[in-house]
């Protein structure tokens, strides 16, 4: 466990973010209350640390919605196994971005 | 919103995604772009009220846009692997000094390069003999008024006054003046008894004017205004013969820029005996009164029982000049003053000093805290006094009762809001490491006040406390508190990682 990487908070936010479910930018934007200027960078070192992948949806999707292709992250295994040892290490994160069954709970 | 800005912004919006992608390597350069206006629009679809378009979605889209940038820096960065951002710095005791030192810097060189702060901010250079007041026929007239005959005066002059040991007269024309006898701009002229400047005295700026006639002509001296303006800033002007009016008059010197802080606001003054002032033209009379008299004074009034031959109720008023050469610093005071009395009003006065537990931070870093408040006071006060300078006299060239109403009032705000910044930053500082403590939680809700807790909980990034800010204030819980945490805690903040 010592080669893991050690997240910085806001790195950690944006993780926990996509674990819950904002899987485009704009989303975590807004779950985290990050600014733009700081989440996509941070979004590009995790994805160039393989914690997290992305994938533009397919067109056809977006052409029968009529609206433009997003892009969208998932967590990378090594990504889960960071964000849980990020959650020891930030003991409020998962209070302040909580789980959809939290929240419903 | 009109759809013809709406459609503006949307464009502009555009370009600054396009100007931003032009920064990022041309390999990812179409992919950003792409990732950027797919969001933008999912973005103001999201934030725009529904049937219309707002000014705050499109300021949040705007907001996007513009974090296009630092996006675009970053990307170069992680190509060069060179690009971190410094949590150290963000948010710690030394940037919050930073920036309050720069702004310091900022208005100190405003202040040098505004003639009318420079001027204002040495009183050296209007500072006059003590004792000196300005006569006039009325308490409740302007003082600025001109109130008192020449030949008032001179009966004022002739007969022995109680309580003053010294008069000097000036009127103020306008009219002409240069070296021929060709039109030019017409000037403010103040024709004055030979022993204004002498019983002005006092400063450097009158020391060397003269008290006699030389060699005939009447003597003149002019304002560094009119001097450089219409004699070019001259030097060997001194001495020469020029006209005021049709009066030849020789050039005795010229009087610093912002010495002249009487009223009349004069650009020359022709100096001249008693014999050619004249009877009936009205002015302003320049007394000088005994130590008796200013024993006198009250509320930098004195009340003199006139005594003149023909005019038994001429009662007069002196006016203090303490007014108009008290200099900017005992206004700053005053407004200080006002400020620190008037901060309570808005804003608790308390530091949130309590804690949850007995632990107490150290001697060394209760002292550090202490430095760092007084550092930022020191810091804000010497802003106050220059950014009001900067602010009062910014388009003055010399003194005006305005600009001291400015400079109270810009003195009064900047230091009262000034302090609730200082107050409110100073709560939300770590008491360890003096950072901000940030990633605010909302833990529980309003209405569990009663049975449980509920409030923000603030954290510090390098782990050494936890700060609780109550929703609702109670009787047990009414202020802030904080948490120390022990060192069982602090493997969990150790480091810095990625993102």
């Amino acid at each position: 466990m010592a080669s893991e990487p050690k997240l910085s908070h806001t790195a950690a936010m944006i993780l926990q973010a996509i674990s819950t479910g904002c899987v485009y930018g704009f989303s975590i934007m807004e779950m985290t209350g990050l600014p733009s200027g700081t989440v996509y960078p941070a979004m590009r070192r995790l994805e160039r640390d393989e914690l997290i992948g992305s994938r533009w949806e397919r067109q056809s999707i977006a052409d029968a919605e009529q609206r433009p292709a997003r892009k969208y992250y998932k967590l990378t295994a090594a990504g889960r196994v960071t964000l849980e040892a990020s959650r020891k290490r930030y003991p409020l994160l998962e209070r302040m971005i909580p789980s959809p069954e939290a929240r419903s709970v | 919103m009109r759809p013809a800005v709406r459609s503006a912004i949307g464009g502009m919006n555009r370009g600054i995604l396009r100007c931003a992608s032009l920064l990022v390597p041309r390999d990812q350069r179409a992919d950003w772009r792409r990732e950027w206006n797919a969001e933008l629009w999912h973005m103001r679809r999201a934030c725009q009220p529904r049937g219309g378009s707002g000014w705050k979605a499109e300021r949040a889209a705007t907001a996007f846009c513009l974090g296009a940038f630092q996006d675009a820096f970053c990307v170069r960065g992680i190509r060069g692997q060179n690009w971190e951002i410094a949590p150290s710095q963000h948010g710690s005791a030394r940037e919050c000094l930073f920036w309050l030192a720069g702004v310091l810097a900022l208005s100190c060189i405003l202040a040098r390069v505004l003639p009318g702060v420079f001027v204002e901010s040495h009183p050296s250079h209007y500072q006059v003999n003590p004792g000196l007041v300005l006569l006039q026929r009325d308490l409740f007239t302007d003082s600025s008024a001109a109130t008192i005959s020449g030949q008032q005066f001179l009966d004022l002059k002739a007969s022995r006054q109680r309580g003053i040991d010294g008069l000097a007269f000036y009127r103020m024309t306008k009219e002409t003046l240069s070296p021929g006898l060709h039109a030019k701009p017409k000037w403010a002229v103040a024709h004055a008894s030979f022993n204004l400047f002498a019983l002005l005295g006092g400063t450097r700026s009158f020391a060397a004017l003269p008290t006699e006639t030389p060699g005939g002509l009447p003597p003149v001296v002019l304002s560094d205004e009119l001097w450089k303006r219409d004699f070019k800033g001259n030097p060997r002007i001194i001495g020469s013969v020029v006209h005021v009016g049709r009066m030849a008059a020789r050039v005795f010197g010229v009087l610093p820029r912002g010495s002249w802080r009487l009223p009349g606001g004069a650009d020359a003054w022709l100096l001249q005996p008693d014999t050619e002032i004249s009877r009936s033209a009205v002015g302003y009379v320049v007394a000088h009164i005994t130590r008796f008299g200013q024993a006198e004074m009250y509320n930098d009034r004195l009340h003199i029982n006139a005594f003149v031959a023909d005019d038994p109720d001429a009662d007069l008023w002196g006016v203090s000049f303490d007014e108009r050469t008290r200099g900017p610093w005992t206004i700053f005071r005053f407004a200080v003053f006002l400020a620190f009395f008037a901060l309570p009003a808005i804003t608790s006065v308390s530091l949130g000093e309590s804690c949850f537990s007995s632990h107490r931070p150290s001697l060394m870093t209760n002292l550090s805290r202490w430095i760092f408040l007084s550092a930022k006071i020191v810091l804000l006060l010497s802003i106050a006094y220059f950014a009001s300078l900067d602010l009062s006299y910014w388009n003055a060239t010399g003194y005006s009762a305005l600009s001291e109403y400015a400079q109270l009032a810009s003195t009064f705000f900047i230091c009262l809001f000034g302090m609730r910044w200082i107050l409110l930053d100073q709560r939300e500082r770590c008491p360890v490491c003096l950072r901000r403590v940030t990633h605010p939680a909302q833990v529980g809700q309003a209405s569990r006040t009663f049975l449980a807790w509920n409030g923000t909980e603030l954290m510090c990034t390098s782990g050494h406390t936890l700060l609780h800010v109550p929703g609702l204030p109670t009787s047990w819980f009414g202020t802030q508190r904080w948490m120390y945490l022990d060192t069982s805690w602090k493997f969990l903040f150790a480091g810095t990682g990625v993102g």
